[in-house]
């Protein structure tokens, strides 16, 4: 039981993906314009890392070494496509705002990295734990990091004004350069905090 | 007119990694060596227009006729996934030198999501067959500049004094922001070119 | 040998299972998508050029065949009677393809205006085709007036400009006056 719990919560803090473990930086960049872009890829990325890890996770044994990655690859799509359509028909506006980068989870390397690293050699109930926890890791870490973007970069939060009214936004921040600075910084900070 | 504005658009005005946000993790992955920055650059340049010419045929002659387009990520992965290993294959037995120096980087490329992000948006954009060629190379050259740029730059981090928590990769974001920022610039010319 | 048949089997299988769900998936969200897709895309010009409807448009939507080719129709209904239908058509204009919604009034023999969809012609240029100040100027026209721009002989204010984004626009509505009978009779 406790190690189940210590395959949780890893991905929580000590190796929070993206900003421990640094992995998957093309979408925590791209879409993290507002929180709740950030927000809508982690949870996208979260029910991919979940259901391909218990999925690998259950036919270790079953799956040839030789052929493994593209067995991976191909069980990783196929929730990707699943993902792609949900999102198509139910959440069009964020379907629409997140672009190419939902195709894009497909190459996310932390999805790969957790099904080579973890799942491949783990139970199935273990291999949950570790998806759940990495993806919630990396929800909560889109979602301060476009929190932070989207309140000195517009001003708002969530869509709803929270600086006071005399804010001059520094459209900056919703730009690449912003994305890029921020995350640094952001590296920055956990490395003191984890010192 | 209109191919030069999309061949500078795409190297210099919407550069892949600092404007587009694709390829960030080969970006700073192999960003600290030179050597593995020009490596890595060429090795992309040739996969990303291989994978951006076969994907294209098969979206337009497979997968349309075949009301198939729903399936597109996945067919486009394990045409990039497959394609990879097969120039893998060849260098290694044709182009022994060749392979020596591009060959540890061929596996990195199957993740690297420039090269599934360039062959999806010549699809999205609705690229003819010569704007496709035109997008993907300048795309993958827009690309190895903005990587060995980066790599010069991080070359001259070992002799500087940098804080310890910004030492790596926190940096290497830092310099790419700023990098995106002078890259920002070349809006001007792309909006100059167009009125003309 | 024993290797290489494991390898094929597992692969094919987990490819095989995959598909399977993949179609079924697809099968589940197929409408949904269609009507999402219509709804963001041609939604806002539909609505524009059928103002005054009292009807869901998108749910009322009639799949009817001209020439072979399937074409979406859109009714617009006033206290449960249709009194106008819309559908899209296009025509090459700078950039590419122009989607234009054309709206036809079924009392008068009118156009009850037009709607872009998509382009791409250059920002700030043709893309201005999209302006109210363009597209009024076919609203409650008559379906005989000569929908081409004034230097051609025409009847509309091209942009400045913007001359072949306009033609464009132009060419997009006669190919749908074209058809407006053809598709009145497959409605009713």
């Amino acid at each position: 039981m406790a190690t189940l719990a210590k395959d949780f919560t890893k991905g929580l803090w000590k190796e929070i993906p993206p900003f421990r473990l640094v992995l998957g930086l093309c979408p925590t960049l791209a879409v993290t314009k507002s929180a709740m872009n950030g927000l809508g890829m982690g949870a996208a990325a979260t029910f991919v890392l979940l259901m391909s890890n218990i999925i690998i996770a259950s036919l270790r044994n079953v799956i040839p070494k030789k052929v493994r990655l593209a067995s991976y690859i191909v069980i990783i799509a196929t929730f990707v496509v699943i993902v792609e359509n949900v999102m198509q028909a139910y959440t069009y506006g964020l379907y629409e705002r997140l672009g190419i980068f939902i195709p894009l989870i497909v190459v996310n390397c932390i999805i790969l990295g957790r099904a080579e690293a973890f799942a491949s050699k783990n139970a199935v109930i273990h291999s949950a734990a570790d998806g759940l926890g990495m993806g919630l890791g990396f929800t909560i870490s889109l979602t301060v990091l476009g929190a932070l973007r989207e309140i000195l970069g517009t001003g708002s939060l969530f869509g709803i004004p929270v600086m006071w009214s005399s804010f001059e936004p520094f459209t900056f921040m919703v730009e690449a350069p912003g994305a890029f600075i921020c995350l640094g910084l952001i590296l920055g900070i956990m490395n003191v905090l984890g010192d | 007119m209109d191919i030069l504005i999309l061949i500078i658009s795409a190297i210099l005005v919407k550069n892949i990694v600092l404007a587009e946000y694709l390829g960030n993790c080969p970006f700073l992955g192999t960003s600290k060596k030179m050597d593995t920055a020009i490596g890595m650059g060429m090795a992309v340049i040739f996969v990303l227009i291989l994978a951006s010419i076969i994907t294209w045929v098969v979206q337009i002659y497979a997968l349309v006729p075949l009301d198939l387009v729903y399936l597109q990520t996945i067919v486009f992965i394990l045409v990039i996934a497959t394609l990879v290993q097969l120039v893998e294959l060849f260098l290694k037995k044709t182009v022994p030198p060749l392979y020596q120096s591009l060959g540890i980087f061929l596996p990195l490329i199957t993740t690297n999501c420039a090269v599934l992000g360039v062959a999806i948006l010549n699809i999205r954009r609705g690229h003819s067959f010569i704007e496709m060629l035109i997008f993907s190379a300048s795309s993958a050259i827009g690309f190895a500049i903005a990587l060995i740029l980066l790599a010069g730059l991080r070359e001259r981090f070992e002799i500087s004094d940098i804080p310890r928590p910004l030492q790596g990769t926190a940096i290497g974001l830092v310099t790419a922001g700023l990098m995106a920022l002078a890259f920002f610039g070349f809006q001007g010319v792309d909006n100059a070119l167009k009125a003309l | 040998m024993k290797d290489i048949f494991k390898m094929l089997v597992v692969l094919t299988l987990i490819c095989a299972v995959c598909g399977l769900l993949l179609a079924f998936v697809r099968e589940q969200t197929k409408d949904k998508i269609e009507e999402q897709v219509l709804l963001n895309v041609k939604g806002p010009a539909v609505s524009k050029v059928l103002q005054g409807s009292e009807n869901d448009l998108i749910k009322d939507r009639r799949t009817i065949k001209i020439d072979g080719k399937e074409m979406v129709v859109f009714i617009g209904k006033k206290e449960n009677t249709p009194w106008a239908f819309a559908f899209e058509t296009s025509a090459g204009g700078f950039g590419g393809d122009i989607g234009v919604i054309t709206g036809f009034s079924l009392e008068k023999n009118e156009l009850t205006g037009i709607g872009i969809t998509t382009h791409k012609e250059t920002p700030g240029l043709g893309s201005r085709v999209t302006e109210d100040s363009f597209s009024m100027g076919f609203k409650d026209k008559p379906l005989t007036s000569e929908f081409k721009v004034k230097a051609d002989g025409g009847v509309i204010d091209a942009i400045s400009g913007a001359t072949i984004s306009s033609r464009g626009v132009c060419t997009a509505v006669r190919n749908a006056v074209a058809v407006s009978k053809e598709v009145k009779n497959g409605i009713k």
